[in-house]
């Protein structure tokens, strides 16, 4: 499993598949409150980045990827509209 | 041309015509939703068809059509007549290039250009919606790749430098991550990412409701990579994606690989349409030919049992019996299946008639009138060729209407009239013709102003003219050469061309009428047979040849005694039933060599030419027979005197002759 829960955080971590998609929703779902930490991640699938795109969950970690750092984890945490204030480390 | 080419052409004049339909209703009802989405419809369809070709000109300037009713559907709101105007305005571009398409199998040079220009003016329409005003950049072909750009990392050095770029639009599918597809994956290969921009397809649902596998996305990017390193990458997904090279600083060409998600293949069951000789049938009729192709076999197994017979020493009495039985029955069959083919040409109006709001429209829109125009009985039905045949005519006519009918409004409410000049274009049935009408409120024409312009053009002469009647002056307007000149429309008339229009309702069998009321308004009035494909025809023999007249203009036929002919001037008249007719010979008018000797006795067919009787000199008459008249066509098609001609039993070719058109 690539993506996990740890505390009030979920995790992504490695290449995150399709499959992903679904936990990562719930949990979401759950708790909007939940905090996304990217730093492991090397792929994202894009089941997962429109989950994410959707909820706007706040994000935490610079992803070591160089394709998520630079193109799409700009467009998931610049874009953090103002209602879920909170802007991950 | 290949099949799906074909296809696509018909495919495509039915969805141009469905479009321009679904615009006008939207021009008066602007609030209505089902012309609405049926035009979103036919863009959207079209615009997938023409994904399967290469012909991404026309496919940029529906995309940009398409995204505009898009947008015009989410806002039920904002759509005037200018934008109309430039919907309308892009799917008459897409006709004529379908027109050139159906000629040439391309699309002509300066497509390119052409669908651009008329890309960017439907998407300027689109940024006037506030929310999507991200500042225009003049040269933006296309909104969102300029808007790309300015996101880029470094928008000036991107813009500066002189490498081309390509523009991506990837919308995956809903359902591509069920197909395996990862877009992340896709965009993480192209090379040379420059810019991305991540964005919903359509707006996300409450959190509650989203779907995780259905994918919602919209990736836009540019790479600064080859084009085709880029189409490699997308190769498998060629429908779902466009790609635009982009010069540095302007596009001057574009190369989509494919257009947006959802290209329709051909639409099933969408066939049929003049030009394409297609004919659009009922199904009902079909099977009625099925039945009686059935019951045809039947009496010809009867015939063949007959035959059987006669070899077993059938007697004369119960064979002839049995052959006429026989004969009867076919006989019988032959005239249902004579009355099915004919059903099956039938076509209604409305396949003509639907083309002439957008007509009027714009003429309206050129010479500035304000026009009302309703269509009644576009239902009727008549022959595939009298309905076709009527187009160009009609055309014409509605061309008047509103240049020479219509007054300026303020001539109109002057008058008393309503602003707008009401012109109604009617067909109904009568009979075995129909009958078809353009009736405007307009200024009618003036006896007088015809008069004057026919004594000028030597139409006729002075005396005749003052002899006449206004109503005959009036039809005047139909007289060849009567309105070759513009100062005649000016005076008051309608008049260009009308010679024309008479002359063409006449070739399908019909006739052309006009009244008027000067302040009040003019009705042209044409009639037609319903089907111009069976003809009687009495046959006729010079020397020894046949020649057909049509029956319908035959008085009889009569036995004169040369002696009786009467000599007027340089030509001939007879005496018959107490009236003095003129005597023609065929073959003068044919300008055979008559033959040596006169025969004692002339045979003469007494028959209408006008509104006048004619005797017709022939050398024999010979039977009576119902034909198929097949017009004449190719370079015969303009050959005087002669309507058209058929095959004789014997194979021979039967002409058959235009005696009035003769005698000219």
């Amino acid at each position: 499993m690539s993506v996990r829960l740890d505390g009030n955080v979920i995790i992504l971590e490695g290449s995150c598949r399709v499959e992903d998609a679904e936990p990562l929703l719930g949990w979401l779902q759950a708790d909007r409150g939940r905090m996304v930490d990217l730093a492991g991640a090397e792929h994202l699938h894009a089941a997962v980045l429109q989950v994410l795109m959707a909820l706007r969950p706040s994000m935490r970690g610079m992803a070591g990827d160089a394709f998520l750092r630079d193109w799409i984890a700009p467009a998931l945490m610049g874009k953090t509209p103002p209602e879920s204030g909170r802007q991950g480390g | 041309m290949d099949d799906l080419l074909q296809h696509f052409i018909v495919e495509a004049h039915e969805l141009i015509q469905q479009a321009t339909d679904d615009l006008l209703v939207l021009e008066r009802n602007p609030q209505a939703t089902a012309p609405m989405d049926s035009a979103f419809r036919a863009v959207h369809t079209l615009k997938g068809s023409v994904g399967l070709f290469d012909f991404a000109p026309m496919g940029i300037a529906l995309h940009a059509a398409e995204d505009l009713l898009g947008a015009l559907r989410e806002r039920r709101a904002g759509i005037d007549s200018q934008i109309i105007d430039s919907l309308l305005a892009c799917i008459a571009q897409a006709e004529r290039w379908v027109a050139v398409i159906e000629q040439t199998g391309q699309l002509p040079s300066d497509a390119a250009e052409e669908g651009y220009r008329l890309a960017r003016a439907l998407r300027s329409q689109l940024d006037e919606d506030p929310a999507q005003a991200a500042d225009p950049v003049p040269q933006a072909d296309l909104g969102w790749i300029e808007e790309l750009m300015a996101q880029g990392r470094d928008p000036a050095a991107l813009r500066a430098q002189d490498r081309p770029l390509v523009a991506i639009r990837y919308t995956p599918r809903a359902d591509c991550f069920f197909a395996g597809d990862d877009p992340m994956a896709l965009l993480r290969s192209v090379p040379d990412l420059v810019a991305v921009r991540l964005s919903a397809r359509d707006p996300w649902p409450p959190a509650a409701e989203i779907d995780p596998f259905s994918c919602n996305l919209r990736i836009e990017a540019l790479s600064g990579a080859e084009l085709d390193r880029v189409k490699a990458v997308f190769r498998f997904v060629p429908d779902q994606v466009t790609l635009h090279e982009i010069a540095a600083t302007a596009q001057e060409q574009g190369s989509d690989m494919a257009l947006a998600n959802g290209a329709t293949g051909i639409a099933p069951g969408a066939a049929g349409r003049p030009g394409a000789r297609m004919l659009r049938v009922d199904a009902s009729r079909i099977d009625r030919l099925a039945d009686l192709v059935g019951e045809m076999v039947i009496a010809k197994n009867a015939l063949a049992h007959l035959a059987g017979q006669f070899d077993e020493g059938l007697d004369r009495k119960h064979a002839s019996q049995g052959l006429l039985a026989s004969q009867a029955a076919i006989e019988r069959l032959v005239a249902e299946l004579h009355g099915a083919v004919m059903d099956v040409r039938m076509m209604p109006m409305r396949d003509i008639f639907r083309r002439f709001p957008k007509a009027v429209r714009d003429l309206a829109g050129q010479l500035d009138r304000a026009i009302d125009f309703s269509i009644d009985g576009e239902e009727v039905e008549a022959d595939k060729a009298v309905v076709e045949g009527l187009f160009e005519p009609l055309l014409h006519i509605l061309r008047n209407a509103v240049g020479h009918g219509a007054e300026p409004e303020r001539f109109r409410l002057e008058a008393g009239k309503p602003a707008k000049t009401r012109i109604v274009l009617r067909a109904s049935r009568d009979g075995d013709r129909v009958k078809v009408e353009v009736e405007d409120d307009g200024r009618g024409i003036d006896p007088a102003a015809i008069r004057e312009a026919a004594r000028k053009r030597g139409i006729a002469s002075a005396d005749d003219l003052d002899r006449m009647s206004d109503s005959e002056v009036i039809d005047l307007i139909f007289a060849p050469g009567f309105s070759t000149a513009s100062e005649v429309t000016d005076l008051s008339g309608r008049g260009v061309g009308m010679d024309a229009v008479r002359s063409a309702v006449e070739r399908l069998g019909g006739q052309a009428g006009v009244r008027s009321r000067p302040g009040h308004g003019t009705t042209i009035r044409l009639s037609l047979p319903l089907t111009i494909v069976m003809t009687k025809v009495m046959a006729v023999r010079l020397g020894r040849e046949l020649y057909g007249i049509p029956l319908d203009g035959i008085i009889e036929t009569a036995f004169v005694p040369a002696s009786r002919v009467l000599p007027v001037r340089d030509a001939e008249a007879f005496v018959w039933r107490d009236r003095t007719l003129p005597l023609v010979r065929l073959v003068d008018l044919l300008g055979i060599r008559p033959p040596v000797e006169s025969p004692q006795r002339l045979k003469v067919v007494v028959m209408a030419a006008g509104d006048d009787l004619v005797g017709v000199v022939v050398d024999g008459f010979a039977e009576r027979m119902d034909v198929l008249m097949r017009p004449m066509t190719g370079i015969l098609a303009g050959m005087p005197g002669v309507m058209g001609t058929t095959l004789l039993g014997d194979g021979s070719v039967l002409m058959i002759l235009n005696i009035p058109e003769l005698i000219g």
